[in-house]
């Protein structure tokens, strides 16, 4: 089967881009997950089987967790061993294995390297007043990996099928899980002290005031880990600072 | 504001809420867009981009992994870049107001978030029945449902961090009696603090230490080049 002759691929894809939307705790993805493989499981319906049918789009709709752009790979999969009439226990093995490894590629190589990456350089597009290009810049860099990985996710999973494992040791999947993170480092490294020299303050000195006081705070912040974020400490922070400033 | 443009302010605000987890995950939720967008809202989007850049900081330190709960800046940094774009450029005293609440609506709204997982789990559960015959119909009420809930979250969300974050930002203002600079200190030190503490965790370890440290060198050196 060609690409350009999978059954429902494009509203497969289209679907891809809600399968958080009824996450729940108990069966996490597995409805959007279902609701993905749906329009490309009806190649079993057309055949005059709405019993096959039926029972891949329950099958596929249980538990299933991981990153949700990689998640794609695992619909391929699970919906090219459903059409290649692969026994069940074998797809919901297959399910279950690719879980955990693609939640971890997604979190090491999106949230922890891609998106601060592009964050970082958006930051610094701000701080050299690029103004509105900063946010277009940080949408297209960003979006065009993030469709890129959905679709081809999908490709490479549905070609793959049972096999699908060989698509996660792809060379150039393995090249960017090595370059990202140095990469994300030095771009973030930039972006601090370019956002310190940008943010419009009325004199010098509070700018190297307020260098001082982010590295105490980083400070206190990781010394009291993992009792509270650096959200929550730094809202306690500026609450006090406002019933200060108005009770001085 | 308007009423028109409170409208589309909460619209605006839920399409960034809804981004976060259930469509597209396109990054409009983060508070850098979202900001700008709220500004452009209020007629002043690069006001908007100033809070909005001052909350992405902290929002380095979120990771929106899987079943952990984590902030919903979105819906907050809208309604921040707005409120932001209406006092129509930098204030600290100002921004302390906003920013206290702002970061206590990324707070709502990651607990909001866990309540609206367990009413899309008590659908689930009410259809369990027609997904296990593999009914496509249940399928894509429930996708449609959680669409609209998130929606709907995000929207109050907005409402609240604007309707309350005015009022806030309004009463500091006319009540600071200390040096304004404290302000000014307060925001740089906890936004940029919180991103320091959240670079250092992802990439404290070797070899990515050398990479964090070798950027910050060369920000440095292009700014002073700049500067000279």
């Amino acid at each position: 089967m060609t690409k350009t002759s999978i059954p429902g691929f494009g509203l497969a894809v289209a679907r891809l881009f809600t399968i958080q939307a009824a996450w729940t705790y108990e069966r996490m993805l597995g409805i959007g997950f279902g609701f993905v493989a749906e329009p490309m499981l009806r190649g079993l319906r057309r055949n005059g089987d709405s019993q096959a049918y039926r029972g891949a789009v329950a099958r596929q709709s249980r538990f299933f967790n991981a990153h949700p752009y990689f998640a794609s790979l695992a619909v391929g999969a699970a919906v090219r061993a459903e059409l290649d009439g692969v026994q069940p226990e074998r797809i919901e093995r297959l399910r279950s294995a690719l879980a955990g490894p693609l939640g971890s590629l997604g979190d090491r190589l999106i949230w922890a390297g891609w998106l601060p990456a592009c964050a970082a350089i958006a930051l610094m597009l701000v701080a050299l007043s690029a103004g509105a290009w900063a946010v277009v810049a940080f949408l297209v860099l960003y979006n065009v990996t993030h469709v890129w990985l959905r679709v081809w996710g999908l490709k490479a999973g549905f070609r793959s099928g049972i096999g699908v494992a060989g698509a996660l040791s792809a060379p150039g999947l393995q090249r960017a899980l090595e370059l990202v993170t140095p990469v994300a480092a030095f771009l973030v490294g930039g972006a601090l002290v370019s956002v310190l020299a940008w943010i419009p303050v009325r004199a010098r000195w509070e700018t190297a005031a307020g260098a001082a006081a982010a590295l105490l705070f980083a400070a206190a912040v990781r010394a009291i880990q993992p009792r509270a974020t650096g959200m929550v400490v730094a809202g306690g922070v500026l609450a006090a600072v406002l019933v200060v400033g108005v009770l001085w | 504001m308007s009423p028109p443009s409170l409208v589309l302010l909460l619209a605006v605000g839920a399409v960034v809420g809804l981004d976060l987890v259930a469509v597209p995950q396109a990054m409009l939720a983060r508070p850098l867009v979202a900001g700008f967008l709220g500004g452009a809202v209020a007629g002043r989007p690069l006001v908007g981009l100033t809070i909005g850049a001052l909350l992405e900081l902290f929002a380095f330190e979120t990771l929106p992994v899987g079943a952990a709960r984590y902030p919903d800046w979105g819906p907050a940094a809208c309604a921040a870049g707005a409120l932001a774009a209406l006092r129509g450029g930098w204030d600290g005293t100002w921004m302390v107001g906003v920013m206290v609440v702002a970061l206590l609506a990324a707070w709502l709204g990651g607990v909001t978030m866990h309540l609206e997982r367990r009413l899309n789990a008590a659908q689930v559960r009410r259809r369990e029945a027609a997904i296990e015959s593999g009914d496509p119909r249940a399928l894509a009420a429930l996708q449609l449902g959680g669409m609209a809930r998130d929606a709907a979250r995000a929207a109050l969300l907005t409402a609240f961090t604007f309707l309350v974050g005015e009022r806030v930002a309004r009463a500091v203002e006319a009540g600071w009696r200390a040096p304004r600079a404290l302000a000014d200190v307060a925001v740089i030190g906890t936004a940029l603090g919180v991103a320091a503490w959240s670079a250092w965790r992802l990439y404290g370890q070797r070899p990515s230490r050398r990479w964090l440290a070798a950027g910050a060198v060369a920000g440095i050196a292009v700014l002073g080049a700049i500067a000279l």
